[in-house]
């Protein structure tokens, strides 16, 4: 208290400095009055008294000064001038301050930005009540090598009842989804949750209220909608609630508005419905499962005790599915995945290196011109500033030029924040969330102030270690620049140097990783494919009308101008894929096993359109019809899997166990592998019957071939088409394949070219920090070098010399990068493709690019070396 | 926030201060310099200059207050005197003091006399 009241003495002193110090003055007054009144009275003569008083009091100023000093704040005062000082001391320089500014704003701003992401996606708490406590529970299925698989109703109902680790237990997942209103029928994006879905997570509807049980059970024809549905399609008026929209062809009423924020999991939904639990059949195993942990029990507690049920559970099974586990992974890994927290904690280090090369070149040209100063810092301490003050001075200048770069580094990461949530890639969680709130302006501050301490640190401690020496010595004729600070910046340019190495490592490999993905074959020609997605209406209810409806869209479509083919897939583009039992036929004879499968319904054209190549056999015909044969394509993955090194054309095989009743299909044709589930997984066996004898769902994808180089230009036509056969079918998801396809590449893009962006940066700040040591080291050794010269050097010799002085610097550093981009890279390897951490090419590549900059930055230096006159030795004294 | 006592009262002038105060309630500055001289029998050579920055340190913790008056002679002076702050601040201070001395005293008495 006694602190803090003295504080607000000193700065109400501060406020009526003036009035305090005639009231010092007063005082001082008085007493020597008073004193001399007394020494009169003891017989002294006024004049004598006087001086016996003042006598006395002693030094009269030193009184005021130290009186000023305990009433004010010196030190504000002291760093007022400080910062008057520096202003006026870096306009001087106008180049230095332009130079140093723009390298730190550049660097403060970049690393705003990739904090801001790093806030937004990593560090920022999910919308959520305690989000710490939720998790989601998956099925673990060991024979289909499934960590993290969905699960059935009927298993998380056991779990819920069962378990003591959590409070309660919810069940979501996406439904196809259609939407009929006075424009016609388009599919939206639905969903289906339980009733304590939104208790779960402890989130409340905006507007009106969430599922009861009892709806939920009943399957009621009911919905929440999202905020950004209720915007769209009802303007935001309240009228909303209790409204009636046609989902799925069924009238439903709107019972709540959910949050303007609420996202679950992965998921953007519009429409939620309502679903019951399933206490009778176990059900497909299609949901996903998110459950909120009692207060105080840990996630390995948890972990412990749903193995233990799934042990349980796994009893009531039979034999081939009792292999079962359940994993628990907390929302937030769920959420944003380990590839994504590695990518931005890489990107962030990466970011941070440009900033130290930053400042470590700022660093230097702040070196460089202490060293041009020493004399007015020797000047300073002959007029008996203390090393303190002088430090203090320095610091001031640059934590001063620190705050200014981070200020014009704020605007920058603005507009880059606006970039990201623009260009981001839709595949990293958040992103949209991403935005400049106070951690991030905290952040930057920091950075600023870190920045200005560091650069300022440096000419700081030479100064004080140079001893403020009269000058003469530094200011006068120069042999070499060998001082402390030419030393320091030496290390400086090497740490540069082993900093952009490791980054050029790292983009280097991340561009291999692209090129090899790129390259890598899909299996199919995306380009000139329209596709999209289309949804029978509900009266559809017969699969023979369903089979009916498809094959005349098709024909609607072959009919349309500019469309070279078309084909129809139950679901091109799909999540996971459902563990099948599969009996099939071989040499040596029946074999039944568990594979990881997808099975698809094709039209006879799909593969035509799509591009895949035949390996072996034929497509399917028009002869295939549903009283025909049962056939199948199978990919060349289950081909090479299921009958190893036999033909499997001809073979039988059936979905199931051999006496399931199932229908046995007859091998007609091996096809090439596509990969479906993204370029850089595995491709997974596949099975493929034909549309005619396997009636697909309501829900098929639409390929088309274009003659012309863009699909979109058929788009129109190609809907109209489909409209003429049947005007209540929903079409969504109109786009070209190679868009599609491109999300898949669309994180890894983000991340190479960033990283690449950054350590092209790096390597140009490198390549302007040895060239400014370099050019330094001439300038300052013109004398040496014209008395080589006077002497006979040969002007190549000084060519050479000046060169290999910046290519020590650069290889020792180019050295030590190796090293630790070696030793970095293993730790990233899950970002790359294609490429180990330790490829040989791009270490190469990466060692003589490097090089090379190193040449170029010192060639000019180099070349003004050569060109010194010998006479230069004789002019300057 | 613990004040930094050997900054405040430094060499126990601000203890001689608030104890003078306390003595003989509130004085002038040129008084309470007197006083200490007095006091300590003239052997304390102390520059009375020092006082006042004494004082305003002092005032500063809110041990003492100021408030302008006149002097006895009818000068305008500022009149220091102790605040409840200061006397709780002095017997505290006193009481170290002598615990302080005490053991001093025993110590020095001990080493006179190696019984």
């Amino acid at each position: 208290m006694t602190g803090l009241r003295r504080f607000m003495s000193r700065l109400s002193a501060l406020v009526r400095s003036r009035q305090t110090n005639r009231d010092i003055e007063d005082e001082v007054a008085s007493h020597l009055a008073e004193a001399t009144e007394e020494y009169m009275r003891q017989g002294l003569p006024l004049e004598e008294a006087r001086q016996a008083a003042r006598r006395s009091f002693g030094g009269v100023a030193q009184t005021r000064e130290v009186y000023r000093h305990v009433q004010s704040f010196v030190w504000l005062e002291d760093a007022a001038r400080d910062v008057r000082y520096a202003i006026r001391s870096l306009r001087k320089s106008p180049a230095f301050v332009t130079a140093a500014a723009a390298t730190l704003a550049l660097a403060i701003g970049a690393n705003t930005t990739m904090f801001s992401v790093v806030n937004a996606v990593l560090l920022r708490p999910l919308p959520y009540r305690a989000p710490e406590q939720l998790a989601m529970l998956w099925t673990e299925d060991p024979t289909q090598n499934l960590r993290e698989g969905r699960s059935a109703l009927w298993d998380v109902e056991q779990w819920r009842t069962q378990s003591q680790s959590f409070a309660d237990v919810a069940t979501f997942d996406t439904v196809t989804t259609t939407l009929t209103g006075a424009e016609g029928t388009e599919q939206i994006a639905g969903a289906s949750m339980s009733a304590n879905l939104l208790s779960v997570l402890g989130v409340q509807p905006v507007r009106g209220r969430p599922f009861s049980s009892e709806e939920a059970e009943a399957q009621k024809p009911l919905a929440l909608i999202s905020h950004r549905f209720w915007q769209a399609r009802f303007a935001g008026a309240d009228d909303a609630l209790g409204a009636t929209v046609v989902l799925n062809g069924r009238p439903s009423q709107i019972v709540g508005i959910l949050p303007a924020d609420f996202q679950i999991a992965r998921l953007s939904v519009d429409v939620w419905a309502p679903h019951g639990a399933s206490r009778s059949v176990r059900g497909p195993q299609t949901w996903f499962v998110v459950g909120r942990l009692r207060p105080d029990v840990t996630l390995d507690q948890a972990q412990t005790e749903m193995s233990a049920i799934a042990r349980h559970l796994n009893d009531q099974l039979p034999a081939a599915e009792a292999s079962r586990g359940i994993t628990v992974v907390p929302l937030r890994l769920y959420i944003v995945g380990p590839q994504s927290r590695v990518a931005l904690w890489m990107l962030a280090g990466a970011v941070g290196c440009v900033f130290l090369i930053g400042a470590a070149n700022v660093t230097s040209l702040s070196l460089a011109r202490s060293t041009a100063r020493a004399r007015e810092m020797a000047v300073r301490a002959a007029l008996g500033a203390s090393a303190g003050r002088i430090v203090r001075q320095l610091l001031t200048e640059s934590v001063l030029l620190g705050t200014v770069s981070g200020l014009i580094g704020t605007l920058l990461a603005s507009v880059g924040v606006d970039l990201i949530r623009a260009f981001g890639p839709a595949t990293l969680p958040r992103v949209s969330e991403v935005n400049l709130d106070l951690r991030v302006l905290g952040w930057a501050l920091g950075l600023s102030l870190l920045a200005g301490i560091l650069v300022g640190l440096a000419p700081a401690m030479t100064t004080m270690r140079r001893d403020l020496r009269p000058s003469g010595e530094e200011g006068g004729r120069n042999v070499s620049g060998g001082t402390s600070s030419h030393r320091l910046r030496r290390a400086l340019v090497v740490a540069e140097f082993t900093l952009a190495l490791v980054l050029l490592v790292g983009a280097g490999l991340l561009v291999r990783s692209w090129q090899h993905v790129n390259n890598i074959d899909p299996g199919f020609r995306p380009d000139r494919v329209l596709m999209m997605d289309v949804t029978a209406p509900g009266t559809f209810n017969d699969p023979a009308q369903r089979t009916d409806l498809y094959r005349r869209v098709l024909e609607q479509i072959q009919a349309v101008p500019g469309v070279a083919s078309a084909g129809i897939i139950g679901d091109l583009f799909i999540g996971h894929p459902r563990e099948q039992a599969l009996t099939v036929e071989r040499d040596g004879g029946t074999v039944f096993e568990r594979v990881p499968l997808i099975r698809d319904e094709v039209s006879t054209d799909f593969f035509g359109t799509l591009g895949t190549p035949l390996l072996r056999g034929r497509f399917f015909s028009i002869a295939d019809q549903p009283e025909a044969p049962r056939v199948a394509l199978v990919n060349d993955a289950l081909a090479r899997r299921s009958w190893p090194g036999q033909d499997p054309l001809g073979r039988r095989f059936t979905l199931g166990p051999r006496d399931s009743g199932g229908p046995w299909y007859t091998v007609v044709g091996v096809v090439g592998d596509i990969r479906r589930q993204g370029l850089e997984r595995d491709v997974l066996p596949q099975v493929f019957v034909p549309l005619t004898q396997n009636p697909p769902s309501r829900k098929v994808t639409l390929a088309v071939r274009a003659l012309s180089q863009d699909p979109l230009a058929i788009a129109g036509a190609v809907r109209a088409a489909v409209g003429r056969v049947e005007k209540n079918a929903a079409i969504a998801g109109v786009a070209p394949l190679v868009q599609q396809f491109g999300t898949y590449l669309a994180q890894r893009r983000f991340e190479t070219s960033l990283l690449t962006g950054f350590s092209v940066v790096a390597l140009l700040m490198a390549a302007v920090g040895i060239y400014g040591l370099i050019q330094y080291s001439v300038a300052t050794r013109t004398q040496e070098i014209g008395l080589r010269m006077a002497l006979g050097g040969e002007a190549g010799h000084i060519f050479r010399m000046i060169v290999g002085e910046g290519l020590t610097l650069s290889l020792t550093g180019g050295a030590l990068g190796l090293v630790g981009a070696w030793w970095l890279g293993r730790a990233g390897s899950s970002l790359l493709s294609g490429v180990t951490a330790s490829d040989p090419l791009t270490f190469m590549t990466v060692s003589l690019l490097l090089t090379a900059v190193a040449i170029a930055a010192c060639y000019f230096p180099a070349r003004r070396a050569m060109k010194v006159d010998p006479i230069v030795t004789l002019r300057v004294t | 926030m613990t004040p930094d006592r050997s900054d405040v009262l430094y060499g126990t002038l601000g203890l001689m201060v608030i104890k003078t105060l306390e003595a003989l309630g509130p004085l002038h500055g040129y008084r309470i310099a007197r006083r200490i001289e007095q006091i300590s029998g003239n052997q304390l050579a102390m520059n009375q200059g020092t006082l006042y920055p004494a004082l305003l340190k002092l005032e500063q913790s809110g041990w003492i207050s100021s408030k302008w008056g006149t002097s006895e002679s009818g000068r305008r002076v500022k009149i220091y005197a102790l605040t409840r702050a200061g006397r709780k601040r002095l017997h505290t201070e006193e009481a170290q003091w002598q615990r302080a001395a005490g053991i001093v005293e025993r110590f020095l008495k001990i080493s006179e006399d190696p019984s």
